[in-house]
């Protein structure tokens, strides 16, 4: 065979082995295709799971509610107001006892979608500022705990011998506790507070992202030594870089999806047992526990509302967590 | 060679699935005797694997159907007989190995009882007996210690153990025909001589028809007596293994045999691969799917599927290419040129 | 196995002395006086001052810490300034409640494991989606918002429409909805939060079984079986069964393990008695030997529940069981 084709293209390498079965190529829905590169990849498979992707489009608009204000400084229209108080048609804390005839507040009505609480406050707007507190506890939550888990993570790959033994058993410690007692442990010792829910969930979550990390790091070393055996340059590197390192963050992802829908229900639980955030900030989880009681009495609203937002939140959360994990997975077919 | 065992017509697979219709297997015939081997070459995603499938009815529906053909096996058509029939076939009538001995046994049950599970199945032995059978065939299947290993859990073994194991698994039933789905690829090379002597051994014994599935050329060469080549989930050309080695006739054909590195070759002689990729089974011209790859394709290529041409004795091939350039275009290619004729 | 187990039980040992530890710390060495957050928010100076003496806490910390050690395998956790109580009295009260709560709430949880079995055998079916779905749906309720609805439902509403009085509803207590069972001895008590939990339970369990069956099915050795000529159901039953079933045993033991140490959220909003009660009730008077005590007894029980549940999966897979 020449070595060009009739146009003069130069041929590739084909040589025509491969051990993946072709049952696999077909069920792979590739059938031939060449795979795109990671994300494109990821992204297609991930598509076709809907409710991950109703899950990402859920997460999207409440990050989005969420972060009104910095969306709004963004584009410049700055009044002011705290969070997201361009969103809300009312002041969260405002009352209004009109709007609460026997302490009671209103049902949903058209001028307030989700009705009043005992104190004649929308519930709408509140559940509304609310959202940015579960928010930003997910993200701050998780970031805490990336930092530690990403500092400690690669110290105890890299190093290895004492030093990852040593880290390794510390995040077998932290694992052994049941997370949210853990929580509640060291809240019971801060005291409430917002600030403190951030730094309880972020310190006891680092050992999950740790161990990922690790994990990652210690496969790039392995691929460093073949490296520095074939004694080649700083392309390899960039390989490496390019290629093991995303593959390896895949999980990692998905943790950080996991790890945000759990913080932000750790953070409701640790509000509605009453050592979570204090007024006047509210969270869904104080929402819920402070109208429990005018449940009974009828006021089915006030509980209801805020519980729909934590749950579709949470939902979002482990559906688009899933979703990544079976469109990162290698092995799995659909 | 035998009697006829098996007569395939026409068998076309197609996968129904979200990006399209995935037409893995397209008219592909062939035929089998008692004690002949017919090897199956080609790429991935030739077709070759969903074709020896679909014969056993292993193709999962969804998203897979074998649409049309005709799978004569005797007077059975095994397309259409029920499913308990079926099940009677496979590992009795037709039984396969397959290419990853590691992940083809159950990893948590015992190889005895793997093997003796087949010969409970199919033939009327109490569970001592056909745990004894499975040792014996151990044995016969050259694995020391026999009695031993039986006990055995899959990751206790070695490649080459292992798979040896599954061909004492698959000729348990002492079936008339054997399909190999590339046996030997996932072990070392100096193992893989020793596992196709295994097969041969074992079809001399039981006098069983092998489909030996491969993109391996060497392999083939060994132990086939005929070929079938497959590209794009077609048979591009078949015939006897002489004719296929000495008089090929499909380009594709020749870009096997021509990609193969040679013991005259030196070193700096570089290895001449096939220009181009494999083809996307979604989306394949309605004519022949080497297009894009053939150095000589014409017009008529693209749009029909050339007819079947006799070029010798059970040897055909489907291709535009008159026959008389063809075997022009076939001398001037480096390696054919002491066949130019 | 038998190196496995060593090493095993060598990590458990290490785990538990970091628990020990780290309790220890965040009781004893936090800033601020310990004393005072032992003795509790009304307590006399000479009260803070016994304890300070009673605990040491004048000494190193680490001669502290192997004094707590000793305390600890003496089975003393301090004792409850609000209750009067040495703690692990008041555990050992509540233990009972919560085991019964746990194993109620895990053998329900179990029947996720047909349904996901099921699930995945009829892929793509509508019953499969529905489940699917429907199960990451509930699996996404916290738990405690579950608990008040059942609660409302079945407290409230079911009594309104039907007339029957099978809870009746005191609406005493500071933010929770007391309901109070007709017949305290009762099922009744264990019914609704056992359910509670373990539906959500049902819906993981059900997706991760699912998950694991799906992927067992497509391998390579169940094809290997069905090439040998086995039914659907012996290849389902014999050889993917037990391979898809092991990953799920290792969450359901989990499970009971961190459920026995009180499952707090759901026993707060039913306001069953049990260790999460107590921690809760704890939390509420500040009470930090409680809390300190019940997290501890929690931890260890799940730390032992996370070796049983590693010791039974190294029974069953044959390469650990063989070659240790």
């Amino acid at each position: 065979m020449p070595d060009r084709d009739t146009s003069g293209n130069q041929l590739t390498e084909d040589l025509t082995v491969s051990t993946v079965s072709e049952l696999d190529l077909i069920e792979d829905k590739y059938s031939g295709r060449k795979p795109l590169g990671l994300w494109a990849d990821t992204w297609r498979r991930l598509k076709r799971n809907h409710l991950a992707v109703v899950g990402l489009c859920i997460i999207v608009v409440f990050l989005a509610v969420g972060m009104t204000q910095e969306i709004a400084n963004l584009v410049g229209l700055n009044t002011g107001e705290p969070g997201t108080g361009y969103l809300a048609p009312y002041p969260p804390n405002a009352v209004n006892y009109e709007l609460s005839p026997k302490g009671l507040g209103s049902p949903p009505s058209w001028s307030h979608l989700f009705g009043t609480d005992y104190l004649g406050r929308d519930v709408f707007s509140r559940t509304l500022v609310a959202t940015r507190i579960s928010m930003l506890v997910g993200v701050i939550a998780v970031s805490i705990a990336l930092i530690i888990g990403l500092i400690l993570g690669p110290i105890s790959g890299y190093y290895g011998g004492a030093v990852d033994s040593v880290i390794m058993r510390t995040a077998d410690v932290f694992f052994a506790f049941p997370y949210i007692l853990f929580v509640l442990l060291i809240m019971t010792v801060l005291g409430p507070g917002l600030w403190n829910v951030f730094i309880a969930i972020g310190i006891l979550s680092w050992a999950s992202y740790a161990r990922l990390n690790r994990g990652s790091v210690l496969s790039v070393k392995a691929m460093e030594y073949v490296e520095a055996a074939r004694a080649q340059g700083a392309s390899d590197l960039r390989i490496i870089f390019r290629h093991v390192l995303p593959n390896t963050m895949a999980p990692i992802y998905v943790a950080i999806a996991m790890g945000i829908g759990g913080a932000i229900v750790t953070e409701a639980a640790l509000s509605f047992l009453g050592i979570g955030i204090q007024p006047p900030d509210a969270s869904w989880g104080k929402m819920i526990a402070d109208y429990l009681t005018y449940l009974q009495a009828g006021s089915w609203w006030m509980v209801t509302f805020p519980s729909i937002a934590l749950t579709v939140t949470v939902f979002a959360f482990i559906s688009f967590g899933n979703g990544l994990r079976d469109a990162t997975d290698p092995k799995l077919k659909e | 060679m035998g009697e006829r065992l098996l007569t395939v017509e026409g068998l076309s697979t197609h996968f129904f699935t979200y990006a399209g219709v995935v037409k893995a297997v397209n008219g592909v015939s062939f035929t089998l005797d008692r004690k002949e081997t017919l090897g199956i070459v080609g790429e991935s995603g030739s077709g070759k694997t969903v074709a020896a499938l679909s014969l056993m009815r292993l193709i999962p529906d969804p998203p897979g159907k074998v649409v049309e053909g005709s799978l004569l096996l005797g007077d059975r058509d095994l397309r259409t007989i029920t499913d308990e029939e079926i099940r009677q076939v496979r590992g009795n009538d037709i039984a396969m190995i397959f290419q990853d001995p590691m992940t083809s046994l159950n990893p948590v049950l015992k190889i005895g009882n793997q093997i003796a599970e087949a010969i409970m199945l199919h033939q009327d032995k109490s569970k001592g007996e056909a745990w004894r059978m499975a040792a014996e065939l151990l044995d016969r299947v050259g694995i020391p210690d026999a009695a031993k290993r039986v006990n055995q859990y899959p990751f206790e073994f070695s490649g080459g153990m292992r798979q040896r194991a599954m061909i004492a698994m698959a000729i348990s039933c002492n079936p008339d025909i054997l399909i190999a789905d590339e046996p030997t690829t996932a072990l070392d090379v100096t193992i893989q001589a020793q596992i196709i002597d295994v097969i041969e051994e074992m079809q001399q014994a039981y006098e069983s028809g092998v489909i030996l599935i491969t993109h391996d050329l060497g392999v083939v060469a060994e132990i086939a007596d005929k070929v079938m080549v497959m590209y794009g989930g077609r048979t591009v050309e078949y015939g006897g293994i002489d004719e296929i080695f000495y008089n090929p006739h499909h380009p594709y054909t020749w870009g096997l045999l021509g990609s193969l590195p040679r013991l005259d070759q030196t070193e700096k002689t570089r290895l001449t691969p096939i220009k181009g990729q494999p083809p996307d089974l979604i989306a394949l011209p309605s004519g022949c799917p080497f297009v894009g790859r053939c150095s000589y394709e014409r017009p008529e290529c693209r749009d029909q599927w050339p007819q079947l041409e006799i070029v010798g004795p059970e040897h055909g091939v489907n291709c535009w290419i008159p026959e008389d350039e063809r075997r022009e275009a076939r001398a001037t290619l480096l390696h054919f040129q002491e066949y130019a004729t | 196995m038998l190196s496995y187990i060593v090493r095993r039980l060598f990590q458990l040992v290490i785990v538990l002395i970091g628990v020990t530890l780290i309790t220890f710390l965040i009781m004893f060495a936090i800033p601020g006086d310990p004393a005072r957050q032992l003795a509790g928010k009304s307590a006399t100076p000479e009260r803070i001052a016994t304890i300070s003496e009673q605990l040491g806490l004048d000494r190193p910390l680490h001669v502290q810490y192997y004094r707590y050690l000793g305390r600890l395998l003496r089975g003393d956790l301090g004792e409850s300034y609000a209750l009067q109580q040495p703690v692990t009295e008041l555990i050992r009260e509540n233990a009972p409640n919560t085991i019964q709560l746990a194993l109620a709430a895990v053998l329900i949880e179990l029947l996720g494991i047909p349904l996901g079995i099921y699930s995945a055998l009829r892929q793509y079916t509508f019953w499969d989606t529905t489940l699917t779905t429907t199960a990451l749906i509930i699996w996404g309720i916290p738990v405690f918002v579950l608990g008040v609805f059942v609660q409302w439902f079945f407290g409230l509403k079911l009594q309104e429409w039907t007339g029957y009085d099978m809870f009746q509803l005191t609406g005493a207590g500071d933010n929770i909805l007391w309901i109070v069972p007709a017949d305290w001895g009762s099922w009744s008590t264990l019914i609704l939060p056992a359910v509670t939990l373990g539906l959500i339970s049902v819906a993981y369990i059900s997706y991760m079984q699912r998950a694991s069956m799906l992927e067992v099915i497509r391998s390579d050795y169940i094809r290997t079986a069905r090439a040998k000529g086995l039914s659907e159901r012996a290849v389902v039953s014999k050889h993917a069964f037990k391979n898809a079933i092991i990953p799920v045993m290792t969450i359901a033991g989990i499970d009971l393990g961190a459920l026995m140490g009180g499952a707090i959220l759901t026993e707060t909003v039913f306001s069953r008695p049990g260790i999460g009660l107590m921690i809760y009730q704890a939390i509420g008077a500040r009470d930090l030997p409680v809390v300190a005590g019940g997290v501890l007894f929690a931890t260890i029980i799940y730390v032992f529940a996370n070796l049983f549940v590693d010791l039974g999966y190294a029974f069953v897979d044959p390469r650990i069981r063989l070659e240790g």
